[in-house]
């Protein structure tokens, strides 16, 4: 049984939290723009409460550690997007195959190379590598591979929101005209928040962006076994 | 009969419709998926073992998409909130708002130009190909 001064604690930073996340949607719903994305601005308002009350991870993570439990089941329910486009995936699985591999050999060779290239710790090297994926799935990953989820999650989030501000950018100049790759790009390199971004350019990128999402962190999530036997 | 098969209808659509309802099947299924993953010893979690049992429950037919659409565009759709704490490990690392942390977020940013640029590129390339040489 929790003390019922971790259980005051707990309800109080939960509802920080809770609190925070439904700012930063109402934010983000007024101003559309990468910068003030919720993905950056809940963890920021938690972050200055946290400040403010002088209190550190162990407390905090203790008391709403709790909201991290519908990540279960919030993975089982991607059984859904993937039913709903199971002709669009019968359709393109080649190509859809491709992205997947491609796009995961990518994130996780860029990942140790740069970590290696800039003489960054083992620790945070293998917290690097499933960067690319979707929350869930990177959390199971890191921590499969050695890595440190908690840091895990925070390279997930920094990589959504450059990735949502770069999207675009590199879709300009680049010379790729097809949805799918459009879609692909945002749901390999920007996982949730590029799926968004991709539903925003149009219904088949998103549709394509957030199977690719999926499909990687599936994927990736089965071939942690595989990635443990490579690295040691 | 017809009131009282009327009455288990509309009671089964009311369940079927709950947001709370199909959060619960969805847990349900995570849960179930724990036990086979521990039971196997199988070396991923329950949490992929459920979806590949929604997915397959799903394709049967043996549940509607219906019974779990409201429950699954919450879950996906505010998945942001489930993991704000874990964000919140950045408090622990002070030493981040240094040179490591420079190191960091260059690694972040060149990586994640190559993915997008290379997974664009691969994805395009293969599609214009399969188009050309695909029967269609």
């Amino acid at each position: 049984m929790p003390s019922s001064d971790a259980l005051v604690s707990g309800i109080l930073w939960s509802a920080v939290t809770i609190g925070a996340y439904l700012v930063a949607r109402a934010l983000y719903a007024r101003w559309h723009h990468w910068a003030l994305s919720p993905l950056l601005v809940a963890p920021l308002v938690v972050l200055a409460f946290a400040f403010a009350a002088k209190v550190g991870y162990a407390p905090y993570i203790e008391g709403t550690h709790w909201l991290m439990l519908a990540l279960g089941p919030a993975t089982v329910a991607f059984a859904l997007p993937i039913y709903e486009h199971r002709m669009m995936i019968r359709k393109h699985w080649p190509v859809l195959v491709i992205g997947v591999v491609v796009g995961s050999s990518i994130a996780m060779l860029s990942a140790w190379g740069l970590a290696a290239a800039f003489g960054l710790s083992d620790t945070l090297r293998l917290s690097l590598l499933p960067r690319s994926m979707s929350m869930p799935f990177a959390l199971i990953v890191s921590d499969d591979i050695g890595g440190t989820p908690d840091l895990t999650a925070v390279f997930v989030v920094v990589t959504a929101v450059i990735g949502i501000a770069i999207g675009d950018v590199l879709l300009k100049w680049m010379p790729v005209r097809s949805s799918i790759a459009r879609g692909s790009l945002f749901g390999m390199g920007a996982h949730g928040a590029g799926v968004a971004k991709a539903t925003e350019i149009g219904g088949e990128e998103g549709s394509i962006a957030g199977l690719v999402m999926i499909l990687s962190g599936v994927t990736n999530v089965l071939a942690a076994p595989l990635l443990v036997l490579l690295l040691n | 009969m017809t009131v009282f098969s009327t009455i288990t209808r509309k009671v089964r659509t009311r369940v079927q419709d709950s947001r709370i309802a199909q959060v619960g099947l969805l847990a349900a299924m995570w849960f179930v998926g724990n036990q086979i993953s521990h039971g196997l010893g199988l070396p991923f979690p329950g949490a992929i073992v459920g979806l590949g049992l929604m997915l397959a429950l799903l394709l049967s037919g043996w549940v509607r998409p219906r019974s779990v659409q409201r429950g699954a565009k919450f879950l996906i759709g505010e998945m942001l909130l489930f993991f704000v704490p874990a964000v919140l490990a950045v408090m622990d690392h002070s030493e981040w708002l240094s040179i490591t942390g420079l190191k960091l977020f260059a690694a972040v940013l060149i990586g994640t130009i190559a993915v997008m640029l290379g997974t664009a590129l691969a994805v395009d390339l293969s599609y214009r190909w399969w188009v050309r040489h695909a029967v269609l």
